[in-house]
């Protein structure tokens, strides 16, 4: 479409309303501005949205709903675009609401350990700009350099070190939000926990933006621990990795995080950007961090070396500086992306199961492997179960990309099938809609789309997400789902 | 399913006259229907749901005392004998429960293994899960565990209709859909019936501390200063908890404001922190250390100290109502204040504390009923002062019909009825006993 000369695009009567309400400059509408709003992180499903409206209060965005409501319009909010299950991917036609321009931190108080950031708010520069103080914000995604609180809100975002700590939802304390009539509702006042009602704080975070726009978001912080060790074990066999895993847990060590890496993965993360050393030839190694109070933690280190030398490690090393702690997180975090590095393109997945039944879900995982004959990387936050196997394929051969998503899919069915999820912390989206019949019935789903319906009657807000649309289902072939620009004629769910 | 006569519902030996239709504290029903599975309690909401009988829901009743403007409903549904552990997956640190377990059950089996279930909320030993996750109950040692909603993975719930819906599920980290388990902590049972509860585990501390610090009168400002500095230093209280000279007396024998700080790690790491209590010990402010049996015999008398629905004075007299107040985590000591000055100026006995890194109070009052309903008055607008809330956690039936439990309705008042309608159109599961009347 770039080839092609087009007309003078004008604003059009809608595009002018929202320039209205928001500033002339605030408001995407053309063709070329718009490209790079079609998709979130999860590239496999585009759509082009009608125009972007960069907000800048909240009466702004109070605004800019009433009227789409009026209007009978979709739109869906939007912060840094991180998300990687497609939840801020129009389906085509949609007003984005961008909240990247509310991005003031509002209030600090430490001595009652919270903080009050607007949505767009960066989550690591939450921990840059508290950690002078001593304090940090706990989740952190492995996007945490560029994604948003207001985002990480939308999808309960977690990250590696959830496991001790907990995902987003056990760290916010209050939220405004505009709800799809316009209205802007204050939960969680002050930050004061427990107020009465249902919690709907709690049912906010991790709805995908269906439910309201949160425009105010107020989280805790916490202080930083005293002492922090990091460990690195290597493993020949995957077997021996996963059996450590569960040990240390049954030792009744809680890490801060606990997390795996396998063959490929570390092929991956050895060719990018933060290459540590791993050897090549290991199977798997864990990057385990205990922290807490200092004098506490030594023992806690000798009993996880004990545990991963009763388990055949072949080799384990303590950190032995910052800088060293620092390069073995870099290389960690860098996993998905490190992908890029030894496969043209990757689909990342985002299982959990219970984490005892580790061994024999990646030997399926193995064989779902063989089965579609695509490589499959797999990267753990193994101390909570969360997989993220990643399906290496070339979009450019025929038929790949479909494979990938069966692949995909296929690897979610095994997570379902041992008594797990289809995600922990990237959200259902666009991507694993079809999906979610792995873990819930018709009726438990109309159980949560009437709840939406008491908050977003019309589904303008974020329409066609989360949720599986009527009369498809997992088997259905893929394509069929969506209306927008769909990229490369593929799509990861619907098949 | 359809049930045209009550005789279907359940076999005879479950159901019973209600024999306390006059009951102190309400919540009581017409006929007493004892379920035993989630298919008993599937039964008789299917039942009320298909008649228009209205449902009170019952387990340990301890919370009895908790909400509820109707004193009798037609059917009281206990969960009492519903209970038992369905799973305990040790490696996962995940079990899944019955409702009607009480807590105690579940922390003596679960010690076996090395673990417990974070919560330590009061009367363990007559509180069932059910009760405790439906009203959100929770005690000092939320400042390090969190509190029910941190804690509960996955439900399987009642609806009004008879239907079980599954939320959540059995895993730690799962972000599959809304999160529907928040929906129903602390809905007070107006949203469905529990009928099954997945809750994380934790390995039990190793080694566990207990400082008890005294502030003699006029170090009110002590108390601030160092549960500042405790805060801003990198130790990791499991509770920091402040006690009203009243309860410290009642507890210790000692009649001042009183911190217990709970430490539970590792011995070593125990100690290293004890050892900064005493470092930062300000002048003149009496310690006392518990450690191990010692300081879990005091947190057991700690959770043992108000109303439990069976200990309430059967006379005109004495009255006995608790409160919790939400405020600024530091706030708490403004209130406890509060509560102790109000408590003489309203002629009633109060004993309290409250939590200094979580916020949350708890008050027990006792007195002639209308000394207590005008000193939740005064109490109430002293939190809303502070931009806090009071609700009413044990009242007689009779003062409930005075004293609002909830407070004022919240601004999103509407969604909370536009929930409650979608999953209970005909109102029929514990009526009125939620904010709002709902």
């Amino acid at each position: 479409m770039f080839g092609k000369k087009r007309k003078m695009e004008r604003p059009d009567a809608v595009v002018r309303r929202l320039m209205d309400i928001a500033g002339e400059k605030e408001v995407l509408y053309k063709k070329e501005d718009l490209i790079s709003y079609e998709c979130d992180g999860y590239t496999m499903s585009k759509g082009m949205p009608k125009a972007v409206v960069f907000v800048q209060n909240t009466e702004q965005v109070s605004n800019v709903v009433k009227y789409l409501n009026r209007e009978e319009i979709p739109y869906i909010a939007r912060g840094a675009g991180t998300g990687l299950s497609g939840g801020a991917t129009p389906l085509g036609g949609e007003v984005l609401i961008s909240l990247v321009k509310m991005k003031k931190m509002l209030e600090l108080d430490l001595e009652n350990r919270k903080a009050v950031v607007e949505p767009g708010y960066i989550n690591l520069k939450l921990t840059q700009s508290i950690s002078d103080k001593g304090y940090y914000y706990a989740p952190d995604p492995s996007s945490q350099y560029a994604c948003t609180i207001g985002g990480n809100v939308a999808e309960n975002s977690g990250g590696a070190h959830c496991l001790k700590y907990g995902v987003t939802t056990n760290h916010i304390l209050g939220l405004e939000i505009v709800l799809p009539s316009g209205e802007i509702v204050e939960l969680g006042e002050e930050g004061v926990p427990d107020r009465p009602g249902y919690d709907l704080l709690g049912l906010l975070t991790g709805s995908e933006g269906t439910l309201g726009i949160v425009t105010k978001v107020t989280v805790k912080v916490l202080k930083n621990p005293e002492g922090k060790k990091t460990v690195l074990a290597y493993y020949d066999d995957i077997d021996d990795a996963s059996q450590a895993v569960s040990d240390i847990i049954a030792a009744g060590i809680i890490p801060a995080a606990l997390e795996m890496m396998d063959e490929i993965a570390i092929e991956g993360v050895e060719s990018a950007a933060y290459p540590v050393g791993h050897p090549r030839d290991i199977a798997a190694f864990l990057l385990i961090e205990v922290d807490g109070i200092a004098a506490g933690i030594d023992d806690q280190i000798e009993e996880i070396l004990a545990v991963c030398k009763k388990n055949n490690v072949r080799e384990v090393k303590v950190a032995k500086d910052e800088a060293e702690r620092g390069l073995w997180w870099a290389n960690r975090k860098m996993g998905f992306g490190a992908m890029g590095a030894i496969s043209p393109d990757y689909l990342v997945q985002d299982g959990v199961i219970p984490r005892t039944r580790l061994p024999e879900v990646l030997a399926k995982i193995t064989e779902i492997s063989r089965k579609y004959e695509l490589r499959i990387a797999n990267i753990f936050h193994a101390g909570d179960g969360n997989l993220h196997p990643l399906i290496l394929y070339d979009a450019s051969v025929p038929g790949e990309s479909e494979r990938a998503s069966k692949a995909g899919s296929e690897c979610l069915k095994v997570c379902a099938d041992v008594g797990g999820s289809i995600t922990g912390e990237h959200g259902v989206g666009i991507e694993k809609s079809a999906e979610m019949r792995f873990v819930f019935t018709d009726e438990e789903m109309a159980a949560q789309t009437n709840v939406r319906n008491v908050f977003n009657p019309e589904d303008l807000l974020n329409p066609g997400k989360l949720f599986p649309q009527p009369g498809r289902c997992v088997e259905i072939t893929q394509g069929d789902m969506g209306t927008g620009t769909v990229s490369q004629g593929k799509q990861s769910a619907g098949t | 399913m359809f049930y045209s006569n009550k005789e279907d519902v359940l076999p005879a030996e479950q159901v019973k006259a209600g024999n306390d239709s006059s009951h102190l504290l309400g919540n009581s029903g017409v006929q007493t229907m004892e379920a035993y599975s989630e298919k008993d309690i599937s039964s008789v909401l299917a039942y009320a749901h298909e008649n228009d009988k209205t449902v009170h829901v019952i387990s340990g009743g301890t919370k009895r005392g908790f909400g509820g403007e109707m004193e009798q409903a037609d059917i009281l549904l206990s969960l009492a004998n519903c209970k038992g552990i369905v799973e305990h997956s040790a490696g996962d640190l995940t079990m899944t429960v019955r409702p009607g377990t009480t807590l105690k059950e579940i922390t003596d089996e679960l010690s076996k293994s090395g673990q417990f279930a974070a919560l330590d909320t009061p009367w363990p030993e007559m509180a069932t899960i059910g009760g405790i996750i439906s009203a959100n109950d929770s005690g000092p040692k939320r400042l390090l565990y969190g509190s029910a909603r941190d804690l509960v993975i996955g439900l399987r719930v009642v609806y009004p209709d008879g239907r079980v819906i599954r939320t959540g599920g059995k895993v730690v980290k799962n972000v599959a859909g809304y999160d529907m388990n928040k929906l129903f902590i602390g809905a007070m049972g107006t949203l469905g019936v529990i009928s099954e509860i997945t809750i994380k585990l934790r390995p039990l501390p190793k080694y566990e501390g207990l400082s008890l610090l005294h502030f003699s009168r006029g170090k009110e400002k002590e108390i601030h200063n160092f549960s500042v500095r405790l805060l801003d230093s990198m130790m990791e209280p499991a509770a920091l908890e402040l006690l009203t000279p009243s309860l410290a007396e009642r507890l210790i024998g000692k009649s001042s404001y009183t911190l217990a700080i709970a430490f539970e790690d590792r011995e070593k790491a125990v100690f290293e922190q004890e050892k900064w209590i005493k470092e930062n010990l300000p002048d003149g402010v009496e310690h006392t250390i518990l450690h191990q049996e010692n300081a879990k015999k005091w947190w057991e008398g700690f959770r043992h100290i108000g109303p439990n629905g069976y200990n309430d004075e059967n006379n005109e007299a004495t009255s006995r109502a608790a409160l919790k107040i939400g405020s600024n985590n530091l706030d708490v000591l403004v209130h406890l204040q509060a509560a102790e000055q109000l408590a003489e100026a309203h002629h009633v006995d109060a004993a309290g504390h409250g939590g200094l890194g979580h916020g949350i109070s708890r008050i027990f009052v006792r007195g002639l009923p209308e000394d207590i309903v005008s000193y939740i008055h005064a109490l109430r607008a002293k939190a809303e002062e502070k931009l806090g809330y009071a609700v009413c956690t044990h009242l007689p039936f009779a003062l409930r019909e005075t004293v609002s439990v909830w407070g004022d309705q919240p601004g999103h008042f509407a969604l909370l009825e536009g929930i409650k309608q979608t999953n209970d159109p005909k109102r029929i599961l514990n009526r009125k006993r939620f904010v709002g009347g709902i």
